[in-house]
Order: structure tokens, then C-alpha cells, then sequence
């Protein structure tokens, strides 16, 4: 086999390890949307517990893939000028991952009857599903730095869009919590609860910061 | 008379070691700074392919500095390559930008000038004309390379993987290419002045092949050249990169790739006999400096990123460059013209046959 072949051969399965982490992300995405809609309407299930499940596994995943990747960019002097940045981004985007099995996790077990009422539990579904695109397009915009780096900017948009949106029904959630004649500590574990799912809008707008340098630094 | 002969040879042999050291960081340098090539891959193509240019192809460049005056006389080459090596060693040391070629082609004039031969004006005006012509060119070449490969890597949307392998195999094919054609057109540098005095009878080798006389002094220059590689042209090669701006792994590749065309241009005796036959002017056969041709093409990629480019490139160099195709060959000359001066009258050593 010629240096060349071994070269786009060696490149060809990175790729696909790559590919195959952010899909995984892009998948946590999900898992996590379709988790908390259970929760919330059906509350602590079997179906629920699953899902959790789930995530467990596809972060285990996503870690050995960003291991293997790592070892092979550095083992291998793949993308010198870019290897820094693309593990930091993959890094950010396992994180996000972490965070939203976390914040999972966390309703599971802490938060699991905060929301009531319909009204209520159709604005935090409405929440999840924000934060979940926001969490889509910073996938999208990691996609789009490996192949189409003018596209990046588009993605960005996207989740800042999000985020602000997120942020905007987090706000209108707190104020019909504190509102509510319900006692202080339920409201201050609705607050809490609150702020853990829009913290993944935050982390999905960070890893959009990065992207924005990144796509600077690949344009041509 | 071998023995002699080698040591007649030493100051060409010094400036082959010389171009080596330096010019071989124009083909391979971005590539090893930039860390997408080993050194030891970069200096093993490097030697080989130049040696193959400077011995299959060098006879084109360097028989255009013979037209300018032909050093008849073993010691007056050695003397005229010796006082090219002390200029470009000088003005390298005061930090002045410096080409091999015009401290050469000062260095034959000064010859002509001390043996009382005719400089052939025109043979010269064309020279002097590629000194401006060769980084202008670059740049060109550079710009259209820029914009062609640009404009394909945006449509094909390569994974940048992808891109970076592909870089990484461009980077080394013109990076072969440049050390062929630096081969070709550089050796004249080193050797061109010892042609019409070579010391090596013609060698038939098993099959029929000549291995010429002025082929040897070229395998010589390009082991010579190939040792520079090896033993001095790391550090060169790992600062290269950040020398005049700093480039991109495409903007490398475009630097090092109009660099290789540049040069193949003014050593391809096909290419200028092609041009003839099209009906347009000949293209002259004759070393240019592949340093000036890699600040040509860096100019012609800053130029297309319009004024963030034209910040970054340091244009103080570029008015030092021009100021070298005047101070180069004249300093040349005048030491040529001393050191022929000396060897003749203190050492005793013929220096010039008289015509006829």
C-alpha cells in the first residue's frame, strides 16, 4: 500500500469517528427531549428510567470515540494547525453531552414532581425543546466546520436564537412559579430546576463562541 | 590534476553547500514548519530531486550565465564562484537580502571586466530583466493559483481531513517539483562558471549513455547542495513559515507550488522551444533567485486578502530585495575583478585564456 493510500485510508476511519461522535451527540439530544416529555407526562416509569439508561451508554461511547480520535490526530500529526481546536471543540461537545445526562439524571432523582399543572408542563416542554435545538444546531455547526466552514455562521445564529429563547421562557416559568400559591421550597426546587435545563443553552452558546473563532480560522 | 581539480572546484562546492542551506527551505520549508512533513522526508526528496533536475536538467540555466561571459581558465572559476560565495556570505551575515544569482552574475562580469573580455549587453539586460520579472511572475502565478484552488475547495466541501491529507500530498509533490526545478535552474549558480573549464573527461556508462563532463560538476553541485539540505537547512526550514506572513497550509501549498512553476519556467528548454514555436519570445535560460520568487508569491497571496494582507507583509524587506539587484552584482564585480587581481599576481595562477 502506498504512503498515500495509508494516509486517506488512516484519515477516511477518523472521519467516520468523528462523524459517528456527533451523531451521538445529536442523538443524547433525543434521548433527552424524549426523557423529559415521559417525565413530565407520565412522570417516573420504567419507559423514563430507560432513557437515562440510554445516555449512560451513548456518553461512554462519545468518550472512547473522542479518545481514539485524540490518540490518532496526535499519534499521527494529523491537521497540526487545527488539531488543538478540533479537541476542544469535541471536548465541549462531550461535555454538553455530560451535562445533559446530568441534567437528566438530576430530574430523576431531585426534581421529579416540580412541574405540575398543564399549563406549566406544557412551557417546560416547550423549554426542553428549545434548549434541545439550540443543542441540534451546535451539532450542526460542528458538522458544518469539518465540511462547509461558510456555513458555520448560519448555525451560530441558530443557537443564539435558541439561547435567547430559552433564557425568555425560563423568565416567563419563574414568574408563574414564584406566583403561585405554592410553598417556597418547591418554588425555590422549580427555580433550581429551571435553571439547570436552560444551563444547557448556555453550554450549546459557548461551544457557538468557540465555532464562530474557528470558522475565522478555517476560511480560506 | 583530480585533486586540483576539487580544490579549483571548493568555492562553487561552498556555494552549492550554501544554496542548500537556504533555498532548500523555499521547497520544503512550509511544509516542516508548518509541521505537515517530517524534516528527515523533506531533506531526503529535497537531495534526491535535486540532484535528478541539476544532472537531467541543468545545462538550460546554466548555459545562459555562459553567453554572459565563458570563465575559461579553472582558477578564474574558482575565483569568480569564490567572490559570488563571499557576497552572498557578507551580505547574509549584515542581514541584506541576497540571491546566489546576482552575486554570480556580478562576479562573471567582473571576470569579463579583469580578462578583458566583451559582456554581452543584451545576454545581460535580459538577465537583470528576470530579476524584476521572476518575483512579479510568482506573484501572478500565485494570485491565479490562490483564486483557482479556492474557488474548487469551497464548491468540493472537503472534509477537512480530507483537505488536510490532500494538503499534506500537495505539499509534498511541490515540494518535489520545486526541488527538481531548483536543481535545474539553480545549479548554475554553482557550477555554471566551471562549465567551460570542467576538469572531467566524458564518462560512457554501461548502455551507451554519456555522462558528460559538465554532468559530473552538476552531480558534484547537487551532492553539494543535497549536504547543505542535511546539515544546515533545519532551523531554516522551521522558520521559514513565519518569515514574511504567516500562511495558511493552502496559501503554503500555493506559495511553494508557484515557487516550483516559476523556476520550471526559466530552466525548461521544452517550454521556452514551445513558446518559439507559438510565435512568441523565447523565455531566457538562466538562474533566478527561488527566494525572491517565494516573496513574490507570499506578495501575490497578500494581495488577493486585500488590505489584512497587505498589513501583514513586511514591505520594508521587498524595498531591501530591490535594493540588492543593484548593490549585489556591483559588490560582486568589484571583489571578482580584486580577488582575480590577486590570484593572478600573487599565486601565479591563470586566471583567463587569452582568445584565440
Amino acid at each position: 500500500m502506498n504512503p498515500g493510500s495509508t494516509l486517506f485510508a488512516k484519515t477516511r476511519s477518523l472521519e467516520l469517528r468523528i462523524d459517528e461522535f456527533l451523531d451521538k451527540v445529536a442523538e443524547g439530544g433525543i434521548l433527552f427531549e424524549r426523557g423529559m416529555v415521559l417525565l413530565l407526562e407520565r412522570g417516573l416509569v420504567p419507559e423514563t428510567e430507560e432513557k437515562l439508561e440510554q445516555l449512560i451508554q451513548l456518553k461512554e461511547r462519545c468518550n472512547q470515540l473522542r479518545r481514539r480520535v485524540m490518540d490518532t490526530l496526535y499519534s499521527e500529526m494529523l491537521i497540526p494547525e487545527f488539531r488543538g481546536d478540533v479537541l476542544r471543540l469535541l471536548s465541549n461537545l462531550y461535555r454538553l453531552l455530560d451535562s445533559i445526562k446530568n441534567v437528566f439524571q438530576d430530574f430523576l432523582i431531585e426534581y421529579s414532581d416540580v412541574v405540575s399543572g398543564q399549563q406549566s408542563i406544557a412551557e417546560a416542554k416547550e423549554l426542553v425543546a428549545v434548549v434541545v435545538q439550540s443543542v441540534q444546531a451546535a451539532v450542526q455547526g460542528a458538522r458544518a466546520f469539518f465540511r462547509n466552514p461558510e456555513a458555520v455562521r448560519d448555525h451560530i445564529n441558530q443557537i443564539r436564537v435558541y439561547e435567547s429563547e430559552a433564557d425568555g421562557i425560563t423568565v416567563r416559568l419563574k414568574r408563574g412559579l414564584f406566583a403561585s400559591g405554592r410553598p417556597l421550597e418547591q418554588k425555590l426546587l422549580g427555580r433550581d430546576a429551571l435553571a439547570v435545563i436552560d444551563g444547557l443553552a448556555d453550554l450549546a452558546e459557548e461551544i457557538s463562541d468557540e465555532l464562530s473563532i474557528l470558522a475565522i480560522k478555517r476560511a480560506l | 590534476m583530480l585533486a586540483s581539480g576539487l580544490l579549483f572546484l571548493s568555492s562553487g562546492l561552498f556555494l552549492g553547500w550554501s544554496l542548500g542551506a537556504n533555498d532548500a527551505s523555499n521547497v520544503f520549508g512550509s511544509a516542516v514548519g508548518s509541521r505537515m512533513l517530517r524534516f528527515s522526508t523533506a531533506a531526503m526528496l529535497c537531495s534526491l530531486f535535486v540532484i535528478l533536475g541539476a544532472v537531467s536538467a541543468g545545462a538550460g540555466a546554466s548555459g545562459g550565465l555562459g553567453q554572459l561571459g565563458a570563465v575559461n581558465a579553472l582558477a578564474g572559476s574558482f575565483t569568480t564562484a569564490l567572490a559570488a560565495a563571499l557576497t552572498v556570505s557578507w551580505m547574509t551575515r549584515a542581514g541584506l537580502p541576497v540571491s546566489s544569482t546576482q552575486a554570480v552574475v556580478g562576479a562573471i562580469v567582473g571576470w569579463n571586466w579583469f580578462s578583458g573580455s566583451a559582456t554581452d549587453l543584451s545576454q545581460l539586460s535580459r538577465i537583470v530583466a528576470t530579476w524584476v520579472v521572476c518575483p512579479l511572475l510568482a506573484a501572478v502565478v500565485a494570485a491565479l493559483l490562490y483564486l483557482g484552488g479556492a474557488f474548487l475547495l469551497r464548491r468540493s466541501r472537503l472534509h477537512l481531513l480530507r483537505l488536510d491529507a490532500g494538503l499534506r500530498l500537495g505539499l509534498i509533490l511541490a515540494g518535489v517539483l520545486g526541488s527538481y526545478s531548483l536543481g535545474a535552474n539553480n545549479i548554475g549558480n554553482v557550477m555554471g562558471v566551471f562549465v567551460p573549464a570542467a576538469p572531467f573527461p566524458a564518462v560512457i556508462l554501461p548502455g551507451g549513455l554519456v555522462f558528460s563532463g559538465s554532468q559530473q560538476l552538476f552531480l558534484l553541485g547537487g551532492l553539494a547542495i543535497a549536504l547543505g539540505v542535511y546539515t544546515r537547512s533545519r532551523e531554516v526550514m522551521i522558520t521559514v513559515g513565519a518569515r514574511l506572513m504567516p500562511l495558511s497550509p493552502f496559501g503554503a501549498l500555493v506559495v511553494v507550488l508557484a515557487n516550483a512553476l516559476v523556476l520550471f519556467v526559466f530552466s525548461s528548454q521544452g517550454l521556452s522551444d514551445g513558446l518559439v514555436g507559438l510565435g512568441l519570445p523565447r523565455i531566457p535560460l538562466i538562474p533566478v533567485s527561488s527566494s525572491q520568487a517565494v516573496i513574490g508569491a507570499v506578495v501575490g497571496v497578500a494581495l488577493l486578502q486585500g488590505q489584512r494582507g497587505l498589513r501583514q507583509v513586511r514591505w520594508g524587506m521587498l524595498a531591501r530585495i530591490a535594493s540588492g539587484w543593484v548593490s549585489t552584482p556591483v559588490l560582486s564585480a568589484v571583489l571578482g575583478y580584486v580577488l582575480l587581481f590577486v590570484v593572478q599576481n600573487v599565486f601565479g595562477q591563470v586566471v583567463f585564456e587569452p582568445p584565440g
